[in-house]
């Protein structure tokens, strides 16, 4: 018992530094067994990250157990302009390398026969898009950076014969956006489009409180294993400041006019909405040396209507970016393989469908449908366990067929690698 | 062999997609590439041809996006190179710019200095053959060689260094047995009721539908197999007819003066009673000022007598004396402009069509750029508006390097559309200025004070008048003779 508080503390405490993306935002790596057999995860759910993808897989874990890992991502991606764009046309732009590192902790303590609880530290949606100078549409957006952070207690409980479970969690969740544009301007001096001002909005954390639940079901023989998980939404409301910084173009007189129409540093405050996301699952064991699973995972992305900031102070300079993004189904299959006394070998398919209407894609976040491919191992002797995986995944080409609101037309075209490693210890 | 078929649906699908929508005659092929023009397709620019804005003329933009290099002063003849007849800064005549933005500005005036042609011995045809002053006629008159005379028209003097003496804009085309023509003619054959008002300067419809025709079966004649785009013409109102109201203005408020609650519209003469007195009254409240008669308007042309006993009206030397005719534009001089013009467009698209010649719609791109919400190209809107619209330049008339940046584009579309080619657009992104915009932190703004940032109530320098008003007449051109000769 000292040990868990220790542990819940280690992770309270933690900070998390999370940025990339999933479908949308949301980022379903949360644990590298999981994340080797494609996330397909919520009916085998037999590790502390049940947690996450389905709280009743705690339930049939008895024994005293902590794991904690972390996903690394690397994104290559390329940005080609529509050559019958005016704006875009023989533009080409890359995000600026960066390794984004998504941990995660889990600790489970099982009570009597039928009890689990415990808690899990997480970060399962994110973003950054940070574009490479000279970026040219840094005038809608030149770094774009969500980072958020979930605690979750959780409880479980299974029938005596454990082949029925329940459990629960309530998630607190914070987040907190950092955007950064510059503003450009026609000089009248030069002729020039000119960038004027740096405009960098920066909210302070933010968070919510939601809960998740789920159920898992086994058949007597435990070959068949259903699974069915919840996630609530969640609207967290972010204060921040902007934060306005001319740019001088050499011409006092331009940087004058320019001066006085630039608003001044203010307090801005939004509303970012998490979508619910709903798990079904299916898994089947034909003997004891392989597991199969699909689930379904549908997320409720037609919340995220518009991105909408509001400047306290000047109210014209407030802005809208609507997004009026669609509920997404993503489709994972993923197979275990006990393949010696310590060693699993794991891997999987996904198909993620993104929720994003053409309009909405945008430097900010140009999302496409991903397919994916994921291969890992598990290695466990005696309490010592450790996972790893690697997740492959294309993005399909995504071109916005000339209907980008900002006229920022073009070819997306991206493909990420998720290297996940997970340690875990039993007690 | 699912997969196969798949594949080779889509081969299908694209071919059908490729037929284009217009089977235009010749091809795109951009190996010897030239253009027939004007001052546009020249590059004239805030009251000059210079070598800064002779690179963003139409044609040149298209030259470019088809992967042509433009030639420098250095190249010779045998060079590979796209070649226009630069002119050194500051230009023919010295080109106008904008020296302030503050109250009470803007002002424009003309740099400083002396330009001159840079390419005068370039042994071949220039590639680009446009002409400032050409009307439709000229390219099959004009060769530069005409005979000196006071006041001869702008085209022959620009001539003397673009064509040379070696045969019309047209011959000199030909002679290059270009693969590609593109051309876009017909501004000066309406331009001057811009500056005279006076409906008898358009040219002819039938004339023009005889001259454009003249020139296209010329051209097709001379050169059956070379691809070709014409352009439709614009008939928007410039801003150069947009700068003084009607009316008499305070030009340190910028707002009406009022008498007796009302505005004091000035008066145009109407004509001569018997004792020989000038018969005139006020103008209407839509009738359209040139810039050029802001020098009258300064002498007191155009107030009303009773301004003749009001200090400090009474000083000037014609307070009370009316506005001629000439002077002003009337709604239905602009409306008669307008129906010429849509004239003009019906020649050009017939004698387009019947020789497989795709059109750039011209005249749309103005109309979207003067309408109320302008052309919106990513991080900026290009509007109508004088000095900051990004559209025309600063003698209210020529376009910007972004004006012909999107000029150029149109005629890429037209080639595309017409031909099949995926030439891309040029961007924006090409007029991008970079300075130190991705190192933006801690940069301290500019000290405060009061300004007006609206060209309306700008200053523009007599110099600067005198200057835009003489782009088609002769003090620009005299200079050009000059600049020959002693070159």
């Amino acid at each position: 018992m000292r040990f868990l508080r220790l542990t819940a503390t280690a992770m309270m405490t933690c900070v998390l530094a999370t940025s990339a993306f999933g479908s949308g935002f949301l980022i379903p790596e949360q644990g590298a067994k999981a994340s080797a057999m494609a996330g397909a995860f919520a009916a085998t759910a037999d590790d502390p990250s049940a947690i996450f993808y389905n709280p009743a897989g705690i339930a049939q874990q008895r024994e005293i157990a902590a794991l904690a890992g972390t996903t690394l991502i690397n994104f290559t991606n390329e940005f080609v302009g529509d050559p019958n764009s005016p704006v875009t046309s023989g533009v080409e732009a890359k995000y600026n390398r960066h390794t984004f590192n998504i941990p995660n902790m889990y600790a489970i303590y099982p009570i009597g026969q039928n009890l689990t609880v415990g808690v899990g530290v997480f970060a399962a949606f994110g973003l950054r898009t940070d574009w490479a100078d000279p970026f040219p549409g840094r005038y809608i957006s030149k770094d774009a950076d969500l980072k958020t952070t979930s605690v979750q207690p959780t409880i479980a409980w299974q029938t005596s014969d454990g082949r029925f479970a329940v459990g629960g969690g309530v998630e607190y969740r914070r987040a907190r956006v950092i955007l950064n544009a510059n503003q450009m301007r026609l000089n009248p001096f030069t002729g020039r489009i000119t960038d004027v001002a740096n405009t960098r909005l920066v909210s302070e954390y933010g968070s919510d409180i939601g809960f998740n639940a789920g159920i898992l079901f086994k058949t007597a023989s435990d070959r068949w294993r259903f699974g069915l998980a919840y996630r609530s939404a969640m609207d967290i409301d972010l204060e921040g400041d902007a934060e306005i910084t001319q740019i001088p173009t050499g011409n006092a007189e331009f940087d004058f006019a320019v001066s006085r129409q630039l608003p001044p540093d203010q307090p801005i405050n939004t509303t970012l909405p998490f979508p619910e996301i709903v798990s079904l699952a299916a898994a089947f064991s034909p003997n004891e040396n392989w597991d199969f699973e699909i689930d379904i995972i549908r997320t409720g992305w037609d919340r995220f209507k518009a991105l909408d900031v509001e400047f306290e102070t000047t109210p014209a300079a407030s802005f809208t970016r609507e997004q009026n993004w669609e509920d997404s189904s993503s489709y994972r299959l993923g197979v275990n393989h006990n393949a010696t006394e310590h060693w699993d070998v794991r891997f999987g398919f996904v198909y993620d469908e993104n929720p994003q209407p053409v309009e909405a894609v945008s430097p900010l976040l140009p999302d496409s449908d991903r397919l994916g491919g994921s291969i890992g191992a598990g290695f466990h002797a005696g309490p010592f366990i450790i996972d790893g995986s690697l997740l492959v995944l294309h993005f399909k080409d995504r071109d916005t067929q000339g209907r980008n609101p900002e006229q920022f037309d073009g070819l997306y075209q991206t493909d990420a690698l998720l290297w996940s490693v997970n340690l875990g210890y039993k007690f | 062999m699912k997969r196969y078929l798949h594949s080779a649906a889509a081969v299908l699908l694209a071919a059908v997609v490729a037929v284009p929508v217009f089977a235009a005659r010749g091809s795109a092929d951009f190996t010897r590439f030239v253009a027939l023009g004007d001052s546009y397709g020249a590059g004239f620019e805030s009251s000059s041809l210079n070598e800064r804005h002779q690179e963003w003329s139409w044609p040149a933009i298209i030259a470019k996006q088809v992967g042509l290099r433009l030639c420098t002063p250095s190249d010779p003849a045998t060079a590979t190179c796209w070649a226009q007849p630069l002119v050194s800064f500051p230009g023919i005549a010295n080109e106008l710019v904008l020296q302030g933005i503050l109250t009470p500005s803007p002002s424009i005036g003309p740099a400083p200095g002396t330009g001159r042609p840079l390419m005068a011995t370039f042994a071949r045809p220039y590639n680009n053959l446009s002409i400032p002053g050409a009307t439709v006629g000229a390219l099959l008159a004009v060769t530069g060689g005409e005979m000196p005379r006071l006041n001869e028209p702008t085209v022959v003097s620009f001539a003397r260094f673009i064509l040379r003496d070696q045969g019309t804009a047209v011959q000199q085309a030909l002679l290059q047995h270009p693969t590609f023509i593109a051309m876009w003619i017909g501004g000066n054959d309406y331009l001057n009721i811009i500056f005279s008002g006076d409906p008898s300067t358009l040219t002819p419809a039938a004339t023009f539908k005889a001259q454009y025709e003249a020139v296209l079966n010329a051209l097709v004649t001379g050169a059956p197999t070379a691809g070709m785009v014409v352009g439709n013409l614009p008939s928007g109102i410039p801003p150069y007819l947009r700068l003084i109201p009607p009316f008499l203005v305070d030009p340190n408020t910028g707002q009406p003066i009022l008498v007796g609650g009302q505005r004091v519209f000035f008066t145009v003469k109407t004509g001569i009673d018997a004792q020989g007195n000038d018969i005139f009254e006020p103008i209407a409240p839509t009738t359209l000022i040139p810039l050029g008669t802001r020098t009258k308007l300064a002498q007191g042309y155009g107030l009303p007598p009773i301004f003749r006993n009001i200090p400090p009206f009474n000083q000037l030397q014609h307070t009370g004396d009316p506005l001629e005719q000439s002077d002003v534009i009337t709604v239905e001089e602009i409306t008669a402009t307008v129906a010429r013009v849509a004239e003009y467009n019906a020649i050009i698209k017939a004698a387009a069509d019947a020789r497989d010649i795709p059109i750039a719609d011209v005249a749309g791109l103005f109309n979207r750029v003067i309408s109320p919400t302008g052309e919106h190209l990513g991080p900026i809107s290009v509007t109508g508006d004088p000095v900051t619209g990004g559209f025309f330049s600063l003698d209210f008339f020529h376009l910007t390097d972004l004006g012909y940046l999107l000029m150029g584009n149109e005629f890429i579309k037209a080639i595309n559309n017409g031909y099949g080619t995926e030439i891309p657009l040029m961007s924006i992104t090409e007029l991008f200025a970079n300075n130190g915009a991705f190192f933006g932190d801690g940069i301290p703004s500019a000290s405060a004070g009061s300004m007006i940032f609206s060209a309306r109530n700008g200053v523009i320098t007599d110099q600067a008048v005198r200057q835009i008003t003489s782009m088609w007449a002769q003090p620009t051109v005299r200079r050009i003779r000059r600049d020959l000769t002693t070159n």
